[in-house]
Protein backbone atom coordinates (compact mmCIF):
# COMPACT_ATOMS: atom_id res chain seq x y z
CA UNK A 1 0.00 0.00 0.00
CA UNK A 2 1.23 3.49 -0.82
CA UNK A 3 2.15 5.53 2.27
CA UNK A 4 0.15 8.69 2.92
CA UNK A 5 3.34 10.71 3.24
CA UNK A 6 6.93 9.88 2.36
CA UNK A 7 10.22 11.69 2.74
CA UNK A 8 12.89 10.02 0.62
CA UNK A 9 16.51 11.17 0.56
CA UNK A 10 15.46 14.60 1.73
CA UNK A 11 18.02 17.25 2.48
CA UNK A 12 16.88 20.81 3.04
CA UNK A 13 19.20 23.78 3.37
CA UNK A 14 18.74 27.37 4.45
CA UNK A 15 21.66 29.25 3.02
CA UNK A 16 24.72 27.15 3.78
CA UNK A 17 23.10 25.34 6.71
CA UNK A 18 21.48 21.94 6.38
CA UNK A 19 18.35 22.13 8.53
CA UNK A 20 16.87 18.72 7.72
CA UNK A 21 18.26 15.44 6.46
CA UNK A 22 16.01 12.39 6.36
CA UNK A 23 17.00 9.26 4.47
CA UNK A 24 13.54 7.77 4.55
CA UNK A 25 10.40 8.26 6.59
CA UNK A 26 6.95 7.03 5.63
CA UNK A 27 3.64 7.68 7.32
CA UNK A 28 0.98 5.06 6.64
CA UNK A 29 -2.63 5.97 5.92
CA UNK A 30 -4.49 6.53 9.17
CA UNK A 31 -1.28 6.44 11.20
CA UNK A 32 -0.49 9.05 13.84
CA UNK A 33 3.12 10.05 13.85
CA UNK A 34 4.51 12.40 16.48
CA UNK A 35 7.71 14.25 15.67
CA UNK A 36 9.47 15.00 18.92
CA UNK A 37 12.44 17.30 19.07
CA UNK A 38 13.88 20.37 20.79
CA UNK A 39 13.44 23.87 19.40
CA UNK A 40 15.38 24.33 16.17
CA UNK A 41 15.48 20.60 15.41
CA UNK A 42 13.83 21.05 11.99
CA UNK A 43 10.32 19.98 12.99
CA UNK A 44 8.50 22.90 11.40
CA UNK A 45 10.65 22.59 8.29
CA UNK A 46 9.61 18.96 8.01
CA UNK A 47 5.95 19.90 8.28
CA UNK A 48 6.30 22.66 5.68
CA UNK A 49 7.84 20.16 3.28
CA UNK A 50 5.07 17.64 4.01
CA UNK A 51 2.44 20.34 3.48
CA UNK A 52 3.92 21.07 0.06
CA UNK A 53 4.60 24.68 1.01
CA UNK A 54 8.17 24.47 -0.19
CA UNK A 55 10.15 21.81 -2.06
CA UNK A 56 13.17 20.19 -0.42
CA UNK A 57 16.60 21.29 -1.63
CA UNK A 58 17.27 17.63 -2.47
CA UNK A 59 15.20 14.48 -2.43
CA UNK A 60 11.49 13.90 -2.70
CA UNK A 61 8.48 14.49 -0.51
CA UNK A 62 5.48 12.49 -1.63
CA UNK A 63 1.84 13.01 -0.76
CA UNK A 64 0.44 9.60 -1.61
CA UNK A 65 2.54 8.73 -4.64
CA UNK A 66 2.72 12.27 -5.99
CA UNK A 67 5.53 14.78 -5.60
CA UNK A 68 4.02 18.29 -5.39
CA UNK A 69 7.27 19.82 -6.65
CA UNK A 70 6.91 17.98 -9.96
CA UNK A 71 3.31 19.05 -10.60
CA UNK A 72 1.92 22.07 -12.43
CA UNK A 73 0.57 24.82 -10.13
CA UNK A 74 -3.09 23.80 -10.49
CA UNK A 75 -2.42 20.17 -9.65
CA UNK A 76 -0.12 21.17 -6.81
CA UNK A 77 -2.92 23.16 -5.20
CA UNK A 78 -5.31 20.22 -5.71
CA UNK A 79 -2.82 17.90 -4.01
CA UNK A 80 -2.16 20.35 -1.20
CA UNK A 81 -5.89 20.43 -0.51
CA UNK A 82 -5.66 16.85 0.76
CA UNK A 83 -3.51 18.15 3.61
CA UNK A 84 -4.65 20.27 6.55
CA UNK A 85 -1.98 22.26 8.34
CA UNK A 86 -2.29 24.04 11.68
CA UNK A 87 0.53 26.40 12.54
CA UNK A 88 1.97 26.98 15.99
CA UNK A 89 0.16 30.29 16.42
CA UNK A 90 -3.46 30.38 15.30
CA UNK A 91 -3.28 32.51 12.17
CA UNK A 92 -6.89 33.43 11.76
CA UNK A 93 -8.10 36.28 9.59
CA UNK A 94 -8.42 38.79 12.41
CA UNK A 95 -10.92 41.12 10.75
CA UNK A 96 -13.25 38.30 9.76
CA UNK A 97 -15.80 36.38 11.79
CA UNK A 98 -14.98 32.95 13.15
CA UNK A 99 -17.59 31.33 10.87
CA UNK A 100 -16.14 33.03 7.78
CA UNK A 101 -12.68 31.86 8.78
CA UNK A 102 -13.86 28.26 8.84
CA UNK A 103 -15.88 28.66 5.63
CA UNK A 104 -12.92 30.05 3.70
CA UNK A 105 -11.20 26.76 2.74
CA UNK A 106 -14.61 25.37 1.80
CA UNK A 107 -15.25 28.35 -0.48
CA UNK A 108 -11.90 27.78 -2.17
CA UNK A 109 -12.97 24.20 -2.83
CA UNK A 110 -16.21 25.31 -4.43
CA UNK A 111 -18.55 24.10 -1.67
CA UNK A 112 -21.96 25.83 -2.09
CA UNK A 113 -22.62 28.69 0.32
CA UNK A 114 -25.50 26.97 2.15
CA UNK A 115 -23.43 23.87 2.90
CA UNK A 116 -20.42 25.94 3.92
CA UNK A 117 -22.15 27.50 6.91
CA UNK A 118 -23.54 24.14 8.09
CA UNK A 119 -20.16 22.42 7.85
CA UNK A 120 -18.39 25.33 9.55
CA UNK A 121 -20.83 25.28 12.46
CA UNK A 122 -20.56 21.50 12.72
CA UNK A 123 -16.76 21.67 12.94
CA UNK A 124 -16.86 24.55 15.41
CA UNK A 125 -19.34 22.59 17.53
CA UNK A 126 -16.98 19.60 17.57
CA UNK A 127 -14.44 21.81 19.35
CA UNK A 128 -17.07 23.46 21.57
CA UNK A 129 -16.72 26.91 19.99
CA UNK A 130 -19.87 27.14 17.84
CA UNK A 131 -21.13 29.95 20.08
CA UNK A 132 -18.22 32.10 18.82
CA UNK A 133 -19.24 31.78 15.16
CA UNK A 134 -20.26 35.42 14.76
CA UNK A 135 -17.41 36.91 16.75
CA UNK A 136 -14.44 38.60 15.07
CA UNK A 137 -11.42 36.31 15.21
CA UNK A 138 -9.22 39.02 16.71
CA UNK A 139 -11.19 38.91 19.95
CA UNK A 140 -10.65 35.22 20.70
CA UNK A 141 -8.47 33.90 23.52
CA UNK A 142 -5.45 31.76 22.63
CA UNK A 143 -7.28 28.51 23.35
CA UNK A 144 -10.38 29.57 21.41
CA UNK A 145 -8.29 30.69 18.45
CA UNK A 146 -6.46 27.36 18.30
CA UNK A 147 -9.74 25.46 18.43
CA UNK A 148 -11.09 27.58 15.57
CA UNK A 149 -7.85 27.10 13.67
CA UNK A 150 -8.13 23.34 14.02
CA UNK A 151 -11.84 23.38 13.11
CA UNK A 152 -10.90 25.37 9.99
CA UNK A 153 -8.23 22.87 9.00
CA UNK A 154 -10.62 19.93 9.49
CA UNK A 155 -13.66 21.54 7.83
CA UNK A 156 -12.73 20.40 4.30
CA UNK A 157 -12.16 16.85 5.61
CA UNK A 158 -8.46 16.51 4.76
CA UNK A 159 -7.02 13.01 4.47
CA UNK A 160 -3.88 14.21 6.24
CA UNK A 161 -3.54 16.63 9.13
CA UNK A 162 -0.29 18.32 10.14
CA UNK A 163 -0.15 19.97 13.56
CA UNK A 164 2.75 22.24 14.42
CA UNK A 165 2.76 22.44 18.22
CA UNK A 166 -0.75 23.86 18.27
CA UNK A 167 -0.85 23.90 22.07
CA UNK A 168 2.57 25.49 22.56
CA UNK A 169 1.27 28.96 23.36
CA UNK A 170 -1.44 27.80 25.77
CA UNK A 171 -1.29 27.69 29.55
CA UNK A 172 -1.18 24.19 31.12
CA UNK A 173 -4.92 24.00 31.86
CA UNK A 174 -5.93 25.22 28.38
CA UNK A 175 -3.36 22.89 26.83
CA UNK A 176 -4.74 19.83 28.57
CA UNK A 177 -8.31 20.67 27.61
CA UNK A 178 -7.29 21.53 24.02
CA UNK A 179 -5.43 18.24 23.59
CA UNK A 180 -8.36 16.31 25.04
CA UNK A 181 -10.60 17.95 22.41
CA UNK A 182 -8.12 17.13 19.63
CA UNK A 183 -7.93 13.53 20.79
CA UNK A 184 -11.72 13.23 20.96
CA UNK A 185 -12.37 14.81 17.54
CA UNK A 186 -9.63 12.84 15.79
CA UNK A 187 -10.82 9.68 17.49
CA UNK A 188 -13.81 9.61 15.13
CA UNK A 189 -11.74 10.05 11.99
CA UNK A 190 -9.31 8.02 9.93
CA UNK A 191 -7.18 11.09 9.33
CA UNK A 192 -3.44 10.53 8.95
CA UNK A 193 -1.80 12.74 11.56
CA UNK A 194 1.68 14.19 11.84
CA UNK A 195 2.00 16.08 15.09
CA UNK A 196 5.08 18.04 16.01
CA UNK A 197 6.01 18.88 19.58
CA UNK A 198 8.93 19.45 21.89
CA UNK A 199 6.84 18.18 24.81
CA UNK A 200 7.01 14.40 25.28
CA UNK A 201 3.62 14.23 27.01
CA UNK A 202 1.92 15.87 24.00
CA UNK A 203 3.86 13.93 21.40
CA UNK A 204 3.33 10.54 23.02
CA UNK A 205 -0.34 11.17 23.76
CA UNK A 206 -1.40 11.46 20.11
CA UNK A 207 1.02 9.00 18.54
CA UNK A 208 1.09 5.48 17.15
CA UNK A 209 4.74 6.08 16.37
CA UNK A 210 7.29 8.67 17.43
CA UNK A 211 10.08 10.11 15.30
CA UNK A 212 12.72 11.85 17.40
CA UNK A 213 14.34 14.67 15.46
CA UNK A 214 17.52 16.36 16.70
CA UNK A 215 19.55 18.92 14.74
CA UNK A 216 17.76 17.97 11.54
CA UNK A 217 18.44 14.23 11.86
CA UNK A 218 16.14 11.41 12.91
CA UNK A 219 17.59 9.83 16.04
CA UNK A 220 14.94 7.19 16.61
CA UNK A 221 11.66 6.12 15.06
CA UNK A 222 9.67 3.72 17.24
CA UNK A 223 6.44 3.24 19.14
CA UNK A 224 5.89 5.49 22.16
CA UNK A 225 6.56 2.57 24.49
CA UNK A 226 9.83 1.69 22.78
CA UNK A 227 11.04 5.28 22.83
CA UNK A 228 10.29 5.56 26.54
CA UNK A 229 11.60 2.14 27.56
CA UNK A 230 14.58 2.07 25.20
CA UNK A 231 15.68 5.56 24.22
CA UNK A 232 18.25 5.40 21.45
CA UNK A 233 20.75 7.76 23.04
CA UNK A 234 21.21 10.30 25.80
CA UNK A 235 19.56 13.10 23.82
CA UNK A 236 16.49 10.98 23.12
CA UNK A 237 16.37 9.99 26.79
CA UNK A 238 16.39 13.66 27.85
CA UNK A 239 13.72 14.48 25.23
CA UNK A 240 11.33 11.80 26.42
CA UNK A 241 11.65 13.18 29.91
CA UNK A 242 14.24 11.17 31.87
CA UNK A 243 15.28 13.57 34.63
CA UNK A 244 18.63 11.83 35.23
CA UNK A 245 20.83 11.17 32.23
CA UNK A 246 24.38 10.49 33.38
CA UNK A 247 27.72 9.35 32.04
CA UNK A 248 28.45 6.07 33.81
CA UNK A 249 30.87 3.15 33.60
CA UNK A 250 29.74 -0.48 33.49
CA UNK A 251 32.33 -2.77 35.05
CA UNK A 252 33.03 -6.46 34.36
CA UNK A 253 30.52 -7.56 37.01
CA UNK A 254 27.80 -5.48 35.44
CA UNK A 255 27.85 -2.86 38.18
CA UNK A 256 27.02 0.62 36.93
CA UNK A 257 29.10 3.31 38.57
CA UNK A 258 28.64 7.05 38.73
CA UNK A 259 32.13 8.07 39.73
CA UNK A 260 32.91 5.55 42.49
CA UNK A 261 29.29 5.08 43.56
CA UNK A 262 27.49 1.99 42.38
CA UNK A 263 23.94 2.94 41.37
CA UNK A 264 22.90 -0.25 39.59
CA UNK A 265 24.10 -3.81 40.10
CA UNK A 266 24.13 -6.82 37.80
CA UNK A 267 23.38 -4.96 34.58
CA UNK A 268 23.64 -6.97 31.36
CA UNK A 269 25.23 -4.10 29.41
CA UNK A 270 28.61 -4.36 27.71
CA UNK A 271 31.40 -3.25 30.08
CA UNK A 272 32.75 0.22 29.41
CA UNK A 273 31.52 3.81 29.31
CA UNK A 274 27.77 4.16 28.99
CA UNK A 275 24.88 6.48 29.67
CA UNK A 276 22.38 5.83 32.42
CA UNK A 277 18.86 7.19 31.99
CA UNK A 278 16.84 7.02 35.18
CA UNK A 279 13.46 8.44 36.10
CA UNK A 280 13.53 10.60 39.20
CA UNK A 281 10.59 8.56 40.51
CA UNK A 282 12.58 5.35 39.88
CA UNK A 283 15.57 6.28 42.08
CA UNK A 284 15.63 4.57 45.43
CA UNK A 285 17.42 6.19 48.37
CA UNK A 286 18.93 4.09 51.12
CA UNK A 287 21.16 4.51 54.14
CA UNK A 288 24.73 5.68 53.73
CA UNK A 289 26.69 2.85 52.07
CA UNK A 290 29.41 1.18 54.11
CA UNK A 291 31.59 0.29 51.15
CA UNK A 292 31.66 3.40 48.98
CA UNK A 293 31.06 7.11 48.66
CA UNK A 294 27.58 8.41 49.35
CA UNK A 295 25.42 11.06 47.73
CA UNK A 296 24.43 13.99 49.93
CA UNK A 297 21.01 15.58 50.01
CA UNK A 298 21.37 19.09 48.68
CA UNK A 299 17.79 20.25 48.65
CA UNK A 300 14.31 18.92 49.46
CA UNK A 301 11.29 20.64 47.94
CA UNK A 302 7.61 19.82 47.96
CA UNK A 303 6.50 19.00 44.40
CA UNK A 304 3.28 17.97 42.71
CA UNK A 305 2.20 15.08 44.93
CA UNK A 306 5.79 14.15 45.74
CA UNK A 307 9.01 15.25 47.38
CA UNK A 308 11.64 16.50 44.98
CA UNK A 309 15.09 15.66 46.34
CA UNK A 310 18.22 17.12 44.76
CA UNK A 311 21.39 15.07 45.41
CA UNK A 312 25.02 15.83 44.85
CA UNK A 313 27.90 13.40 44.59
CA UNK A 314 29.80 12.12 41.60
CA UNK A 315 26.98 13.61 39.51
CA UNK A 316 23.92 15.68 40.37
CA UNK A 317 20.76 13.58 40.64
CA UNK A 318 17.08 14.28 41.12
CA UNK A 319 14.87 11.85 43.01
CA UNK A 320 11.11 11.96 43.52
CA UNK A 321 9.81 10.36 46.68
CA UNK A 322 6.18 9.55 47.47
CA UNK A 323 4.39 12.27 49.40
CA UNK A 324 3.65 9.88 52.25
CA UNK A 325 7.34 9.07 52.72
CA UNK A 326 9.38 11.09 55.19
CA UNK A 327 12.05 12.76 53.04
CA UNK A 328 15.72 12.76 54.10
CA UNK A 329 17.14 15.88 55.65
CA UNK A 330 19.38 18.31 53.83
CA UNK A 331 23.02 17.21 54.24
CA UNK A 332 22.14 13.57 54.92
CA UNK A 333 24.40 10.96 53.27
CA UNK A 334 22.43 8.39 51.27
CA UNK A 335 23.04 5.55 48.85
CA UNK A 336 21.25 5.67 45.50
CA UNK A 337 19.94 2.75 43.51
CA UNK A 338 18.74 3.38 39.98
CA UNK A 339 15.85 0.95 40.25
CA UNK A 340 14.21 -1.35 37.76
CA UNK A 341 13.04 1.31 35.31
CA UNK A 342 16.52 2.72 34.62
CA UNK A 343 18.04 2.19 31.18
CA UNK A 344 21.72 1.77 30.36
CA UNK A 345 22.66 2.94 26.88
CA UNK A 346 25.99 1.77 25.48
CA UNK A 347 28.29 4.57 24.30
CA UNK A 348 29.83 4.95 20.89
CA UNK A 349 26.86 3.65 18.96
CA UNK A 350 25.30 6.92 18.05
CA UNK A 351 22.46 7.10 15.52
CA UNK A 352 21.36 6.40 12.92
CA UNK A 353 22.04 2.77 13.94
CA UNK A 354 20.22 2.06 17.14
CA UNK A 355 22.28 1.41 20.23
CA UNK A 356 22.36 -1.76 22.23
CA UNK A 357 20.16 -1.47 25.24
CA UNK A 358 20.41 -3.14 28.58
CA UNK A 359 17.49 -2.90 30.93
CA UNK A 360 18.58 -2.54 34.55
CA UNK A 361 17.60 -5.28 36.93
CA UNK B 1 -17.37 78.95 -7.16
CA UNK B 2 -16.59 80.26 -10.67
CA UNK B 3 -16.50 78.02 -13.71
CA UNK B 4 -12.73 78.35 -14.28
CA UNK B 5 -12.05 77.24 -10.68
CA UNK B 6 -14.39 74.26 -11.07
CA UNK B 7 -12.76 73.39 -14.38
CA UNK B 8 -9.29 73.47 -12.82
CA UNK B 9 -10.56 71.49 -9.84
CA UNK B 10 -12.07 68.85 -12.14
CA UNK B 11 -8.85 68.66 -14.15
CA UNK B 12 -6.76 68.28 -11.01
CA UNK B 13 -9.02 65.49 -9.77
CA UNK B 14 -8.93 63.79 -13.18
CA UNK B 15 -5.14 63.92 -13.52
CA UNK B 16 -4.37 62.94 -9.94
CA UNK B 17 -7.17 60.36 -9.81
CA UNK B 18 -5.94 58.71 -13.01
CA UNK B 19 -2.36 58.82 -11.78
CA UNK B 20 -3.40 57.25 -8.47
CA UNK B 21 -5.33 54.49 -10.24
CA UNK B 22 -2.34 53.63 -12.42
CA UNK B 23 0.03 53.92 -9.46
CA UNK B 24 -2.19 51.49 -7.52
CA UNK B 25 -2.13 49.04 -10.42
CA UNK B 26 1.66 49.13 -10.27
CA UNK B 27 2.29 49.77 -6.58
CA UNK B 28 -0.07 47.23 -5.06
CA UNK B 29 1.37 44.16 -6.87
CA UNK B 30 4.94 45.39 -6.55
CA UNK B 31 4.47 46.17 -2.84
CA UNK B 32 2.91 42.75 -2.32
CA UNK B 33 5.75 41.06 -4.18
CA UNK B 34 8.26 42.92 -2.03
CA UNK B 35 6.40 42.13 1.21
CA UNK B 36 6.12 38.43 0.42
CA UNK B 37 9.54 38.15 -1.20
CA UNK B 38 12.77 36.81 0.15
CA UNK B 39 14.58 38.95 2.69
CA UNK B 40 17.54 39.85 0.50
CA UNK B 41 15.54 41.12 -2.49
CA UNK B 42 13.10 42.80 -0.09
CA UNK B 43 15.82 44.89 1.55
CA UNK B 44 17.18 46.04 -1.81
CA UNK B 45 13.75 46.93 -3.18
CA UNK B 46 12.69 48.76 -0.02
CA UNK B 47 15.90 50.81 -0.21
CA UNK B 48 15.11 51.63 -3.84
CA UNK B 49 11.52 52.58 -3.02
CA UNK B 50 12.61 54.78 -0.12
CA UNK B 51 15.01 56.54 -2.45
CA UNK B 52 12.08 57.11 -4.79
CA UNK B 53 10.15 58.71 -1.93
CA UNK B 54 12.96 61.18 -1.33
CA UNK B 55 13.26 62.36 -4.95
CA UNK B 56 11.90 65.94 -5.29
CA UNK B 57 8.89 66.18 -7.59
CA UNK B 58 10.66 68.78 -9.76
CA UNK B 59 13.37 66.22 -10.46
CA UNK B 60 10.70 63.70 -11.50
CA UNK B 61 9.16 66.42 -13.67
CA UNK B 62 12.51 67.22 -15.24
CA UNK B 63 13.23 63.58 -16.07
CA UNK B 64 9.75 63.01 -17.51
CA UNK B 65 9.99 66.25 -19.51
CA UNK B 66 13.35 65.20 -20.95
CA UNK B 67 11.85 61.86 -21.97
CA UNK B 68 8.71 63.40 -23.47
CA UNK B 69 10.38 66.41 -25.07
CA UNK B 70 9.92 66.58 -28.81
CA UNK B 71 13.53 65.59 -29.37
CA UNK B 72 13.53 63.11 -26.46
CA UNK B 73 13.34 59.32 -26.69
CA UNK B 74 9.55 59.37 -26.23
CA UNK B 75 9.00 62.63 -28.11
CA UNK B 76 7.14 60.90 -30.91
CA UNK B 77 4.31 60.15 -28.47
CA UNK B 78 3.57 63.87 -28.35
CA UNK B 79 2.80 63.87 -24.62
CA UNK B 80 4.68 66.94 -23.40
CA UNK B 81 2.31 69.66 -22.11
CA UNK B 82 -0.60 67.24 -22.09
CA UNK B 83 -2.70 65.79 -19.31
CA UNK B 84 -1.41 62.32 -20.14
CA UNK B 85 2.15 63.53 -19.72
CA UNK B 86 1.19 64.96 -16.31
CA UNK B 87 -0.42 61.65 -15.38
CA UNK B 88 2.84 59.85 -16.22
CA UNK B 89 4.82 62.22 -14.00
CA UNK B 90 2.36 61.87 -11.13
CA UNK B 91 2.36 58.08 -11.45
CA UNK B 92 6.11 58.19 -10.86
CA UNK B 93 5.55 60.41 -7.84
CA UNK B 94 2.72 58.37 -6.26
CA UNK B 95 3.95 54.85 -6.97
CA UNK B 96 6.88 54.72 -4.47
CA UNK B 97 4.57 55.97 -1.72
CA UNK B 98 1.95 53.33 -2.52
CA UNK B 99 4.60 50.60 -2.68
CA UNK B 100 6.07 51.69 0.66
CA UNK B 101 2.71 51.74 2.44
CA UNK B 102 1.68 48.42 0.85
CA UNK B 103 4.87 46.77 2.08
CA UNK B 104 4.38 48.22 5.56
CA UNK B 105 0.70 47.20 5.64
CA UNK B 106 1.29 43.61 4.61
CA UNK B 107 4.29 43.31 6.93
CA UNK B 108 1.96 44.05 9.84
CA UNK B 109 -0.03 40.89 9.15
CA UNK B 110 1.10 37.69 10.93
CA UNK B 111 4.18 36.28 9.18
CA UNK B 112 2.63 32.79 9.01
CA UNK B 113 -0.60 34.00 7.35
CA UNK B 114 0.43 33.64 3.67
CA UNK B 115 1.59 30.06 4.19
CA UNK B 116 -1.44 29.26 6.31
CA UNK B 117 -3.74 30.47 3.52
CA UNK B 118 -1.86 28.40 0.94
CA UNK B 119 -2.07 25.41 3.28
CA UNK B 120 -5.83 25.93 3.53
CA UNK B 121 -6.02 25.35 -0.20
CA UNK B 122 -5.75 28.84 -1.69
CA UNK B 123 -4.25 29.48 -5.08
CA UNK B 124 -1.56 32.12 -4.95
CA UNK B 125 -3.90 34.81 -6.29
CA UNK B 126 -6.56 33.86 -3.75
CA UNK B 127 -3.97 34.15 -1.00
CA UNK B 128 -2.92 37.62 -2.18
CA UNK B 129 -6.54 38.74 -2.49
CA UNK B 130 -7.21 37.61 1.07
CA UNK B 131 -4.14 39.45 2.36
CA UNK B 132 -5.34 42.63 0.65
CA UNK B 133 -8.74 42.22 2.26
CA UNK B 134 -7.13 41.74 5.67
CA UNK B 135 -5.01 44.88 5.15
CA UNK B 136 -7.79 46.85 3.44
CA UNK B 137 -7.71 49.85 5.77
CA UNK B 138 -3.97 50.56 5.55
CA UNK B 139 -4.16 49.90 1.82
CA UNK B 140 -6.89 52.51 1.59
CA UNK B 141 -4.49 54.86 3.35
CA UNK B 142 -1.95 54.03 0.62
CA UNK B 143 -4.44 55.01 -2.09
CA UNK B 144 -5.43 58.22 -0.33
CA UNK B 145 -1.84 59.15 0.40
CA UNK B 146 -0.90 58.53 -3.22
CA UNK B 147 -3.78 60.71 -4.38
CA UNK B 148 -2.91 63.46 -1.90
CA UNK B 149 0.73 63.38 -2.91
CA UNK B 150 -0.11 63.62 -6.60
CA UNK B 151 -2.71 66.33 -6.09
CA UNK B 152 -0.49 68.58 -4.01
CA UNK B 153 2.71 68.42 -6.03
CA UNK B 154 3.55 71.41 -8.19
CA UNK B 155 7.00 70.82 -9.64
CA UNK B 156 6.24 68.04 -12.09
CA UNK B 157 2.85 69.50 -13.04
CA UNK B 158 4.51 72.79 -13.99
CA UNK B 159 7.38 71.28 -15.96
CA UNK B 160 5.49 68.51 -17.75
CA UNK B 161 2.10 70.22 -18.04
CA UNK B 162 3.30 73.74 -18.71
CA UNK B 163 0.34 75.33 -16.84
CA UNK B 164 -1.56 76.01 -20.07
CA UNK B 165 -4.89 77.70 -19.34
CA UNK B 166 -7.87 75.58 -20.26
CA UNK B 167 -5.64 72.60 -21.02
CA UNK B 168 -3.10 71.60 -18.41
CA UNK B 169 -3.55 74.05 -15.56
CA UNK B 170 -4.24 72.34 -12.26
CA UNK B 171 -4.84 73.65 -8.75
CA UNK B 172 -1.24 73.86 -7.65
CA UNK B 173 0.05 75.48 -10.83
CA UNK B 174 -2.87 77.92 -10.71
CA UNK B 175 -1.88 78.96 -7.18
CA UNK B 176 1.74 79.51 -8.23
CA UNK B 177 0.62 81.56 -11.21
CA UNK B 178 -1.72 83.67 -9.10
CA UNK B 179 1.06 84.50 -6.63
CA UNK B 180 3.50 85.20 -9.45
CA UNK B 181 1.07 87.70 -10.96
CA UNK B 182 0.39 89.31 -7.58
CA UNK B 183 -3.20 88.04 -7.75
CA UNK B 184 -3.30 86.71 -4.20
CA UNK B 185 -7.08 86.53 -4.22
CA UNK B 186 -7.02 84.02 -7.04
CA UNK B 187 -4.21 82.12 -5.34
CA UNK B 188 -6.12 82.03 -2.06
CA UNK B 189 -9.28 80.83 -3.81
CA UNK B 190 -7.44 77.89 -5.39
CA UNK B 191 -5.62 77.22 -2.11
CA UNK B 192 -8.95 77.19 -0.26
CA UNK B 193 -10.46 74.75 -2.75
CA UNK B 194 -7.35 72.54 -2.56
CA UNK B 195 -7.52 72.56 1.25
CA UNK B 196 -11.23 71.74 1.12
CA UNK B 197 -10.51 68.86 -1.24
CA UNK B 198 -7.75 67.60 1.07
CA UNK B 199 -10.15 67.86 4.01
CA UNK B 200 -12.87 65.90 2.18
CA UNK B 201 -10.39 63.19 1.24
CA UNK B 202 -9.03 62.91 4.78
CA UNK B 203 -12.47 63.08 6.41
CA UNK B 204 -13.65 60.25 4.14
CA UNK B 205 -10.58 58.25 5.02
CA UNK B 206 -11.04 58.84 8.74
CA UNK B 207 -14.69 57.86 8.47
CA UNK B 208 -13.87 54.62 6.70
CA UNK B 209 -11.18 53.84 9.26
CA UNK B 210 -13.59 54.52 12.11
CA UNK B 211 -16.20 52.28 10.55
CA UNK B 212 -13.55 49.62 10.15
CA UNK B 213 -12.65 50.01 13.82
CA UNK B 214 -16.27 49.81 14.96
CA UNK B 215 -16.92 46.73 12.80
CA UNK B 216 -14.02 45.05 14.51
CA UNK B 217 -15.58 45.38 17.97
CA UNK B 218 -17.05 42.14 19.27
Amino acid sequence: MVAALTLAGVEHRRGDRTVLRVDRLGVERGERLAVLGPNGAGKTTMLRLLAGLEPPTQGRVLIGDLDPASLPAQDRVRLRRQVGYVTQHATLLAGTTVARNVELPLAWRGVPRAQRRDRALHCLAAFGVAHLARRKAQFLSGGEAQRVSLARALAPGPAILLLDEPAASLDPASRASFLADVERVLGDRATTLVHVSHRPDEALRLADRVAVLVEGHLRQVATPLEVIASPGDATVARLVGYENVLDVVVDERGDVRVGDSVVLRGCAATPGPAVLAAWAAGLELGPEPADGPAFRVDRVRPGQGRWQVELRGAAPLTAHLPWATAPPGVGDAVSVSAGASAVVIAQGTSPPSLVALAQGR
Amino acid sequence: MSDPVLEVLARSALVSGSATAVALLIGLPVGTWVALGRARSRRATVALVNTGLAVPTVVVGLVVALLLWRSGPLGHLDLIYTLRGMVIAQVLIATPLIIAITVASLSLLPAELPDQLLALGAHRWQMVGRLWLEARLPLLVAAMAGFGHALSEVGAATIVGGNIHGQTQVMTTAIVEGVRRGDFRSGLTYAGVLLALAFVVNATLASVQQRGASWSRP
